[in-house]
């Protein structure tokens, strides 16, 4: 009885600890801080769930959406105190690493790859703006969906004859779509506003629950960015939990299996093209997500942005981050977000002529070199690399 | 039949054959690594790109036409030889992607360093032949003394590489490596050895390819990016000819040539690539592995 005591004494002593922490906050910040106290309530809320491992094994999903929680829990609190244009990145980044993560599906699910996935954010980026021009009144939600059906379907008609092939053919026929796409959009310039591209009708401002929430207090402007952000870190962060689950569901594991062994895949009855055409569909309509949120972000979508050499940098981020990881996806779009910064800084620093040929093609030279170099030396980039050296720390420490 | 549309119908027709011929040319070198390594070479445009830039460029003003053309050569088969010794022997074996990621990220390095060096702005080749077109009763025809060059030289280009795989003892050793690595290296084949030739070989191909596609013309020019889209079409010739097939390369780098000649000329430029993408998706539809290749049965 007195081991059984000393047993339970343990988790209900932390309980109380937090229930009193919690209530402190509540009651201590004052109106102004209500977000600020939310944010760390919620933070222990989702820290306690994942602490129990219990808990973990027997609601897997309910962990992965606390997981998540707290994930965006933490990106929401750190956007409230940082700048417009850090915002703007962050936004950015979040909005490829959406992009990212649909490649790494593809890949990590399929053992396929795509070299067009900036086309299919093109496509989504398109809609997006074609839909908000000819339907102003839509909710912002409802063409986002739109934006990643069309982005889905494109995908559909492009995976179906390639996945059925083995080899490199997917890789060679997004290639070629994601050249072709510049010209797509020119063929129909009439809507798609040529080379000039298309502004969204109305900006999108921030609600007034919002300004009120947070009590930002800044300008107009700051305070649209600060929402568009944290909208923009929402919807990634809704991705990421459905991608989880997938990854984990019946279906990744399928397609775990027609990536490790087709033949044994066959033989127990899986439809490779099927689970082919899944994995492309899925990942095509994630990169129009993430181009739909682009969109949205900057306001406008321009035919330019979308050339090959944007599928080259999703390919880059993705394999640099880790390819087939989901740590990856997000490593992957916190470099793009600030990938401009460190290389004008790197320019600078290395005395380059800022106006010179080097400096406009460092970017090439430093994204491929380490394209080349994570490939050959860390294939699964660096959350691989991270998960390796964490695997060898836990060897070494005894018990 | 009216005879302006027939004049206009035969020049369409050359117009076309000499992009097909590049093309094909492209398809095959295509082709030629993916048969012997498996490895379809994402960077089969950028590295014999850099070559002309090296033999052409470089030299420029030195040397004539022809000694550029011969350096460029030797630039090419040295860029070959090393991509194969030291950045694809590691992948051989390895998953599929990971050669695709190598060669993209091979691309782009070599376009970003070529723009560094020497910017992006088009360097013209100088011109062996006029490439003023000869005219048919009085009707300009789309084949100039150069264009009749280009369609020559492809065809020297094509007949040669044809005719050392089918008639050397070196090329009968190539098929050998590529089809039973094995059974070649017990029976005294150095596989290695012809690998790295078969990379050679491939990087000579697109280096005269390069040469042609941007000499010649009023328009065109030497760019690092002058072999992206034709890498395009050469790929979608490759995929539609089947990637196993030299000949089904050439033929549907030909075909796709003169087919997106007619479409620019009777629908629109934008429409051109999109038709070609177009020919494509249907082509796999209809015979996955290639117009020209038997099916084949993969054994476990």
């Amino acid at each position: 009885m007195n081991l059984a005591w000393t047993r339970r004494r343990t988790p209900i002593a932390v309980a109380l600890a937090l229930v009193t922490t919690v209530a402190i906050l509540n009651v201590a910040t004052p109106r102004r801080g209500i977000a600020l106290s939310l944010s760390i309530d919620v933070a222990i809320a989702c820290l306690v769930a994942l602490s129990l491992s219990s808990f973990r094994t027997s609601h897997p999903v309910v962990s992965r959406a606390a997981l998540t929680l707290l994930g965006l829990d933490v990106a929401l609190f750190i956007t409230f105190f940082l700048g417009s244009s850090t915002n703007f990145n962050l936004a950015t980044g979040a909005s490829m690493s959406i992009v990212l993560l649909g490649l790494s599906f593809l890949t990590g699910a399929s053992g396929q790859i795509s070299l067009g996935n900036g086309a299919f954010m093109g496509v989504g980026a398109f809609v997006m703006a074609v839909w908000a021009n000819h339907h102003a009144t839509t909710p912002i939600v409802v063409t986002l969906l739109i934006a990643v059906v069309s982005g889905a379907l494109v995908g559909l008609l492009l995976g179906l004859p390639a996945t059925r092939l083995r080899g490199p053919y997917l890789a060679g026929m997004t290639l070629a779509f994601a050249v072709a796409f510049i010209f797509i959009l020119n063929s129909f310039s009439s809507w798609t506003g040529g080379d000039s591209g298309l502004q969204l009708p109305t900006a999108a401002t921030a609600p007034r629950w919002f300004d009120g929430f947070f009590h930002v207090g800044t300008s107009p402007l700051a305070t649209t960015t600060l929402y568009l952000t944290d909208f923009t870190l929402v919807v990634a962060g809704v991705a990421f939990f459905f991608m989880a689950n997938l990854f984990a569901s019946r279906t990744g594991r399928t397609m775990r299996l027609v990536r490790d062994n087709d033949v044994a895949a066959e033989l127990v009855g899986i439809s490779l093209p099927r689970a082919r055409v899944t994995a492309f569909v899925v990942s095509a309509g994630y990169a129009a997500l993430g181009g739909a949120l682009l969109t949205l972000i900057d306001n406008s979508a321009s035919p330019p942005t979308y050339s090959f050499a944007l599928s080259v940098t999703i390919l880059s981020l993705i394999v640099i981050g880790g390819i087939g990881t989901i740590p990856g996806a997000i490593i992957g779009g916190i470099i793009y977000a600030f990938s401009v910064n460190v290389i004008s800084w790197i320019t600078t620093q290395s005395g380059l002529n800022p106006q010179g040929n080097f400096a406009s093609q460092l970017n090439g030279i430093i994204f491929g070199g380490l394209l080349i170099l994570t490939m050959l030396f860390a294939p699964f980039g660096l959350a691989g690399a991270a998960r390796l050296m964490w695997h060898r720390v836990r060897a070494r420490r005894p018990g | 039949m009216d005879p302006f549309l027939t004049s206009r119908i035969v020049s369409d027709i050359l117009g076309g054959l000499t992009n097909g011929v590049t093309y094909g040319m492209v398809a095959l070198s295509l082709v030629l690594i993916w048969r012997s390594t498996g490895i379809l070479n994402f960077a089969q445009g950028a590295m014999p790109m850099f070559a002309t830039y090296i033999g052409f460029v470089v030299f420029k003003g030195h040397l004539d036409y022809w000694a550029c053309v011969g350096i460029s050569v030797l630039a090419a088969a040295t860029i070959g030889g090393l991509t194969e010794r030291f950045l694809v022997r590691g992948l051989y074996g390895k998953p599929e992607i990971n050669p695709i990621v190598v060669m993209v990220g091979f691309l782009i390095v070599l376009e970003a360093v070529a723009a560094g060096i020497w910017s992006t702005t088009p360097q013209s080749l100088p011109n062996p032949f006029s490439a003023f077109d000869w005219h048919l009763a009085g009707k300009p025809l789309a084949l100039s003394p150069f264009t009749l060059y280009e369609i020559i030289t492809a065809l020297i280009v094509m007949i040669a590489v044809a005719a050392l795989f089918r008639f050397t003892k070196l090329g009968l050793q190539l098929r050998a490596s590529a089809m039973a690595p094995e059974v070649s290296r017990l029976l005294g084949v150095r596989v290695g050895r012809l690998l790295t030739l078969g990379w050679i070989l491939a990087t000579v191909v697109g280096v005269i390819t390069t040469i042609l596609v941007s000499g010649g013309g009023f328009f065109s020019g030497l760019t690092p990016q002058v072999m992206d889209g034709i890498f395009a079409y050469g790929f979608i010739a490759a995929a539609i000819g089947g990637l196993e097939s030299p000949v089904g390369a050439i033929v549907a780098g030909v075909v796709l040539g003169v087919v997106n000649q007619f479409v620019e000329a009777y629908v629109n430029q934008n429409a051109v690539i999109i038709i070609a993408l177009a020919l494509l998706v249907v082509s796999l539809m209809i015979r996955p592995s290639g117009v020209f290749t038997k099916s084949t049965q993969r054994r476990v």
